[in-house]
């Protein structure tokens, strides 16, 4: 008895093990690295004979490099309905299913941009591998050109590139890091707007047409719109501002500055203001590198129904540029290199905001977060419809910006 | 199992336990999707009203020491209502664990296992919690005692580790949708506090029944911590859990964490925790349904009939059509039955017998 109790014992663990090699084996083959083809970026276009024109970048190993030091990418594009329908298309044509789980960048064309991403969103998010830390780009030219220039110069790694490129928002101000899943958070919140990176490529017509008067400052540039000119063409300088889900309008550098600093994303930054010591001079500047404190202060009321907005930032700062007869130990010429920064700065933070208010009515500060201790309900605050209001906001912004001397040279 | 005393540790972890599988689950979203921005206060306010409960049921519990619901049941109505009151706990400890399972594997098909029908998800851990009730229960109990503190230090780093991502501002406005969204309908949350139904049942099982008050006291604390800290998390992160309804909520948030470029991905293992800590609540409700049973009817192999609960869980978890009726009858039905079985049922039935004690006791 005991002896057919232990056979049948093995015969249904046995048959346990067929069962579950039998269940889990389809999922097991699927998700096999061998059945994989991992994408690095996805560029969605507006398609000419479809709804989309989707360009999946693939990393190729190079045969003769070793491993991990040199890879080779590879562009496909689909014209497709929907992008599940492109990945399906693409798994057909590749003969591997398409993974999106090291997906870094995903780009949107300007052109679809401004006709409405929120379905293409909406299914990016829907899709398990997609990381929520993904970058989200809007390109100012068509992706596929854009995603075949955007090898990096000095970086053997594209998807190290992608991964490395959006942190130097921390350190310039110039970009900013913003992935997919804030773009969907702000998509679905009643008091924010989405925005994404701005992207584009160095056109040799801009160079050549540009005139002073058009770059007299060099942080207003943006990508598409910069005099870099280098190995690598494509750029990523400035923001690009939704209102729901439809493109409104780009932020250039400095605006993009401003933007980090509403949102606290910035570690340090360089501005180039006039030098107070020389001020009929147009182009004796001084370049001040700048650390905002943690002070930021945010508050918004409503005044006879309208959002009134009191910004009150404050930041330290050390002057980068040096030259001859500097006397930076001086407290006077410091207090007015101080001021003089005060006044670009709040000319620069008020421009921009009424910029986001009254051209684009979007509010990608979050702004919104803020006004809801004004309001005791939800209800309240949807009624009040924050978004709609956005745009009859007045600003108050008051800089507090203290300059400790310059770094190693103090004096000259 | 009552051979098998359980410490005043275990039976708090025990306690925790069955509240780790709600949070895993929908129930932060259907938190969220209620009180709004009011949540948290929700969640404080439903603290302090269950802790009132656990007091006045720890001192309806008084007049019985050493006894459980069953053997109060039998005291106020005889046989026949501990027979009734016996078969709705079993009924609502098969039927809320099947749904659970169902919804916990189904989003482990979404996530982890795109091909792999969700049947053979389920039945792994039918077959695990198969095995493990062969074991002692005090194993369950030690795995319980290893796995909550790991699924509270993953709490804790899913808090921390999106600090980065939060904006403390989405606490406003206070009231949520209003006074009475928050602190009446809000009531519903309640049900978050099902753990205490398992409370009914552990005084012949402990070690140290004086302690029992303090257990009771302590998993409600630390049961509302944890939610707490949990629902807080995806208040502060999302504003789209008002709106949009996502699968394991928590696990939209563990996506997220990242530190640098070398630590990312920490999701994975925060699921493997979730699953073992699963595994631990059915092994629990598994155990408690056997233990119901043999009371009921004087059984003394808890072996045989455990594998029957065990099926009897396989079978139900089958029964939802697809993931939308799994889904609700989590959010909209489930919840109600906790609150029904869980607190309404238990205190009036020992509220009853306080007072045939009392009359019993005058007489006398």
């Amino acid at each position: 008895m005991r002896k057919i109790s232990s056979i049948l014992k093995k015969i249904f663990i046995f048959i346990l093990i067929i069962l579950f090699i039998t269940g889990f084996s389809s999922s097991y083959n699927s998700l096999n690295l061998d059945n994989l083809a991992f994408a690095v970026a996805i560029g969605i276009d507006k398609g000419t004979s479809n709804k989309l024109k989707v360009t999946f970048e693939f990393i190729a190993p190079s045969p003769s490099s070793e491993s991990g030091a040199e890879t080779s990418p590879v562009l496909n594009t689909v014209e497709c309905s929907s992008i599940t329908n492109g990945i399906n298309m693409m798994n057909a044509y590749l003969g591997k299913k398409v993974n999106l789980s090291h997906c870094k960048l995903i780009i949107f064309s300007e052109e679809l941009a401004k006709n409405g991403i929120s379905d293409e969103v909406y299914s990016l998010i829907n899709e398990v591998q997609v990381r929520p830390s993904a970058n989200i780009v809007v390109s100012k030219c068509n992706t596929k050109y854009y995603i075949e220039n955007s090898v990096p110069s000095l970086e053997s790694l594209i998807p190290r590139y992608y991964d490395i490129f959006p942190n130097t928002s921390e350190y310039t101000g110039y970009t900013c890091n913003a992935t997919i899943g804030d773009f969907f958070n702000a998509l679905v919140c009643n008091s924010c707007s989405p925005y994404a990176i701005l992207g584009g490529i160095n056109t040799s017509d801009y160079n050549s047409n540009s005139s002073e008067n058009q770059i007299s400052d060099n942080s207003t540039i943006k990508s598409n719109e910069s005099p870099i000119t280098g190995s690598r063409v494509s750029q990523n300088i400035g923001l690009a501002v939704f209102k729901d889900d439809k493109l409104a309008g780009e932020l250039n550098a400095i605006e993009t500055i401003c933007f980090l600093n509403m949102r606290k994303e910035v570690d340090s930054f360089l501005v180039s203001i006039q030098n107070p010591e020389n001020p009929e001079e147009t182009n004796s500047k001084i370049d001040i590198y700048l650390t905002p404190n943690t002070t930021h202060k945010i508050t918004v009321n409503l005044v006879n129904g309208a959002p009134y907005i009191k910004i009150k930032l404050e930041f330290s700062g050390k002057i980068y540029s040096m030259s001859k007869n500097s006397q930076y130990l001086n407290n006077n010429i410091l207090n007015s290199i101080s001021n003089s920064c005060n006044n670009y700065l709040e000319t620069q933070f008020s421009n921009y905001l009424y910029k986001t208010s009254t051209i684009f009515e979007s509010d990608i500060n979050g702004l919104g977060v803020y006004a809801l201790s004004k309001f005791s309900t939800s209800s309240k605050f949807n009624d009040y419809n924050w978004l709609d209001n956005y745009k009859n906001c007045t600003f108050d912004v008051e800089i507090n910006t203290v300059i400790d001397s310059g770094f190693l040279l103090t004096q000259t | 199992m009552a051979k098998h005393k359980i410490s005043t540790i275990s039976a708090i972890m025990l306690t925790l336990s069955i509240v780790v599988s709600y949070i895993t689950s929908s129930f932060p979203r259907t938190f969220i999707n209620e009180t709004k921005s009011a949540t948290l206060i929700n969640i404080v306010y439903i603290t302090i009203l269950v802790l009132f409960i656990i007091l006045i049921f720890c001192n309806l519990f008084k007049r019985f020491p050493g006894l459980d619901l069953l053997d109060i049941s039998k005291f106020l109505g005889g046989n026949i209502l501990k027979d009734i009151i016996g078969s709705f706990f079993i009924m609502y400890f098969t039927i809320s664990s099947s749904i659970m399972l169902r919804n916990f594997c189904e989003s482990l098909v979404v996530i982890y296992y795109p091909l792999t029908n969700y049947v053979f998800i389920i039945l792994m851990f039918i077959f695990s919690i198969s095995l493990v009730n062969r074991l002692d229960f005090s194993s369950t109990l030690n795995v319980s005692s290893i796995v909550f503190p790991l699924v509270l230090i993953s709490a804790l780093l899913l808090f921390c580790g999106n600090l980065d991502n939060f904006s403390f501002k989405r606490i406003y406005p206070i009231l949520g949708d209003g006074f009475y969204n928050t602190f009446i309908l809000g009531l519903k949350n309640i049900g978050a506090f099902g753990g205490i139904c398992y409370l009914y049942f552990l005084p012949p099982m402990l070690k140290e029944p004086q302690k029992f008050k303090k257990i009771a006291v302590i998993s409600v604390i630390a049961t509302g911590l944890f939610i707490f800290l949990c629902v807080a998390t995806l208040l502060f992160m999302f504003s789209f859990f008002i709106t949009t309804d996502e699968v394991m909520p928590l696990f939209s948030a563990a996506r997220y964490i990242e530190f640098g470029t070398f630590f990312q991905r920490f999701e994975s293992v925060f699921l493997l925790i979730w699953i073992i800590s699963f595994c631990c609540f059915l092994s629990i409700t598994c155990k408690f349904s056997t233990n119901i049973f043999n009371k009921m009817f004087n059984l003394s192999d808890m072996k045989a009939m455990s594998n029957i609960f065990i099926l009897l869980i396989f079978a139900l978890s089958l029964l939802p059509q697809n993931y939308a009726i799994a889904n609700f009858l989590e959010t909209n039905i489930y919840r109600y039955l906790r609150i029904a079985v869980g607190f309404i049922l238990g205190i009036t039935i020992l509220i009853l017998a306080n007072i045939k004690k009392k009359k019993v006791g005058e007489k006398d």
